[in-house]
């Protein structure tokens, strides 16, 4: 199944790679050819939709399962083949917490902390105290599981990914279950880790989460991967756009059609499409037009936006946005050409 | 936060890629005898021959039949001169209860602990935390089958010590006759005692095994004691089948009728050590299946 040979040695800067990977699972397949690459160091944002194969990957990623084809590399090492030698630096959050019930939070993290190779029998203690005030759970670290909620367990989850110092810590929808506070929390942590140099692979359905926290993202679709690379290139290559603000948004909305430039109102006036034209372009035309410009300023696609033209295929994407997102801004009778789909029109924050 | 940042800083030594054996034994020790159900059992079993003993010591008025009883006809039918003349010596009490719980209960209190060592433990997603921390799936097959092998041993050893307790109450100490009406002294019952929990656990060991390659192919604990409580009573109806003859010397319960052996003066070792071989047997045949599940299972 490994050929560690055939992987050529760290290449420095990658703390993960696979190549060609493939997961059938009884004639389903889950995950096909997949290339990952995650830089040493970023925090990379796994994204999909459900079933789209981010945690069968992130499965494989760590030698729980074994690939039925195609190579992988961890920190510089064959996986499965030599998991053992790397797991050891490596965190993980995969599948939702697993813990017992009739045990307390500290018990259930002593238990696991107990198999960290690199803490020594000394460490266990300080470690396991240190993760639990990490998380923000010292104050129920001697409650049982069982009295926890599911914020809690999440939270608990997540200590034992950082029980020992890691150099990539893998955490599969970290936030589910938590509040706002807990989801800042993360965001923190995960932050924090960044800054350490630690390499995150987080794999998440909330797009604001990784727009907010990640500097790469692979986007995954049917288990294939559709984009990857760094987030400002992911964002960047949508179609660039143009906020105008201006009080009479009708009339520069006509001004612009009548250059056959894309534009649709917004509540502050008109958002204009930049393909094809430039910003100088556009506020010349609207000056001659004589519409008062009060502001314009460039805006990034989001990435709700680039999400759900690469996942597009699979139908609507909206079954993955995020719920504290609402979906259309604007009426869509507003639309110029009729062809844009909703998400695109939204605002951008 | 400052230990982190102190463990951080410290180079870890290159050859240091497993957590010490022993510390995992002690996490999983301090699992298995945390859960309320382990002592639940436990307690019912060590209170199992105490109520044997008062029963016997109600009924028949008084201590002084055993020794008269005389020996029972051999094999696992040969149970009714015991049960009969067991009465209450710290001899004979301790065997007789052991037999009795190792047709049923004690296996299935085995079975409980190998189903919740690993298919429980996946059941949780728990399992998932050993293998990434990483514990090797060799090493955690090693780790859980010793912690399956000191509840047995736990297990035995107080239902013995529960019996031999309850018969020098009873009885007292003067009264430790054969089943051949020889008197034995108390170091040689001791001994035999001690000969018994080795033997029983052996046994139980083998239930053990077979009930963790049942664990390691499942996340439902409930289907490795149901399998295995099928199995005994199946095992159990088939040596009743004298057609079936052939088949018995293949059969696990088999060994449970050598047991008594341990009563007679001098002691037979021609069955123990045979039902000792068999259950080697289906120890090794059950960690082999349980190491090849494992190894090959996805976590």
């Amino acid at each position: 199944m490994t050929e560690p040979a055939v992987i050529a040695g760290s290449a420095g800067a990658v703390a993960a790679r696979t190549r060609g990977l493939r997961k059938v699972y009884r004639g389903t397949v889950a995950v096909d050819g997949v290339d990952l690459e995650v830089p040493e160091g970023a925090v990379v944002g796994m994204l999909g939709p459900n079933g789209s194969g981010k945690t069968t990957t992130i499965r494989m990623l760590l030698g729980l399962v074994q690939p039925t084809e195609g190579e992988i590399e961890l920190l510089g090492v064959p996986v499965p083949g030599a998991a053992d030698r790397v797991l050891p630096h490596v965190g993980a959050l995969v599948e939702g917490p697993g813990f017992h019930p009739f045990l307390s939070g500290r018990e259930n993290l002593l238990r696991f902390a107990a198999a960290e190779p690199l803490l020594s029998g000394r460490e266990l203690d300080g470690a396991v105290s240190a993760a639990l005030e990490r998380v923000g759970l010292a104050g129920a670290a001697r409650k049982k599981y069982r009295a926890y909620s599911l914020g809690m367990k999440q939270r608990l989850g997540l200590a034992s990914a950082l029980l020992a110092p890691r150099r990539l810590v893998v955490l599969d929808e970290p936030t589910n279950g938590l509040d706002p506070a807990g989801t800042q929390e993360v965001r923190r942590i995960i932050a924090e880790l960044h800054a350490q140099g630690v390499t995150v692979l987080v794999s998440s359905h909330l797009l604001a989460e990784v727009e907010a926290t990640c500097t790469h993202v692979v986007v995954l679709n049917a288990g294939v991967v559709v984009a990857q690379g760094p987030l400002d290139d992911l964002l960047e290559s949508g179609n660039p756009t143009l906020l105008v603000v201006t009080a009479d948004g009708a009339a520069a909305a006509a001004a612009l059609h009548d250059h056959r430039v894309t534009a649709w109102l917004a509540p502050a006036g008109v958002r204009v499409d930049l393909t094809g034209t430039t910003p100088a372009t556009v506020i010349e035309t609207l000056v001659r037009a004589g519409v008062r410009v009060d502001e314009a300023r460039r805006e990034r696609t989001g990435l709700e936006d680039v999400f759900a033209r690469l996942t597009h295929d699979l139908g609507e994407a909206s079954g993955e946005r995020t719920a504290d997102q609402p979906a259309a801004a604007e009426p869509a009778s507003d639309q110029p050409a009729g062809a844009r789909p909703a998400p695109d029109q939204e605002p951008v924050r | 936060m400052t230990a982190q940042a102190t463990v951080a800083t410290q180079e870890p030594a290159p050859d240091r890629l497993r957590a010490p054996v022993g510390r995992l034994l002690r996490a999983e020790l301090r699992w298995i005898f945390r859960r309320p159900r382990t002592l639940v059992v436990l307690g019912l079993l060590t209170v199992l021959p105490v109520i044997t003993g008062v029963a016997v010591d109600l009924t028949a008025n008084g201590g002084a039949a055993p020794a008269t009883g005389g020996p029972g006809p051999d094999g696992p039918g040969g149970e009714p001169p015991i049960f009969v003349t067991m009465a209450t010596s710290a001899f004979v009490l301790p065997l007789g209860s052991l037999m009795t719980l190792l047709m049923l209960l004690l296996p299935l209190t085995v079975a409980m602990a190998a189903g919740d060592a690993l298919a429980g433990e996946q059941s949780h997603g728990a399992l998932r935390g050993w293998l990434l921390a990483p514990v090797a799936r060799g090493r955690l097959l090693v780790v859980k089958a010793v912690g399956v092998l000191v509840v047995a041993l736990v297990a035995a050893t107080l239902v013995v010590a529960s019996g031999f307790v309850t018969g020098l109450v009873l009885a007292g100490a003067d009264n430790l006759a054969s089943m051949s009406g020889t008197e034995l002294s108390l170091g040689e019952v001791l001994g035999r005692l001690v000969v018994a929990i080795a033997w029983a656990t052996l046994y139980l060991m083998a239930v053990g095994a077979v009930a963790l390659a049942i664990s390691a192919s499942t996340e439902h604990p409930m289907l490795v004691v149901v399998s295995v409580l099928g199995g005994l009573i199946v095992s159990g109806v088939l040596l009743q089948i004298s057609a079936l003859d052939w088949l018995h010397p293949y059969l696990l319960p088999q060994s449970l009728g050598s047991l008594v052996d341990l009563i007679r003066d001098p002691v037979a070792t021609g069955g123990l050590g045979e039902g000792a071989f068999r259950a080697l047997c289906y120890l090794v045949i059950g960690m082999s299946l349980a190491y090849a599940r494992l190894t090959t299972r996805d976590g």
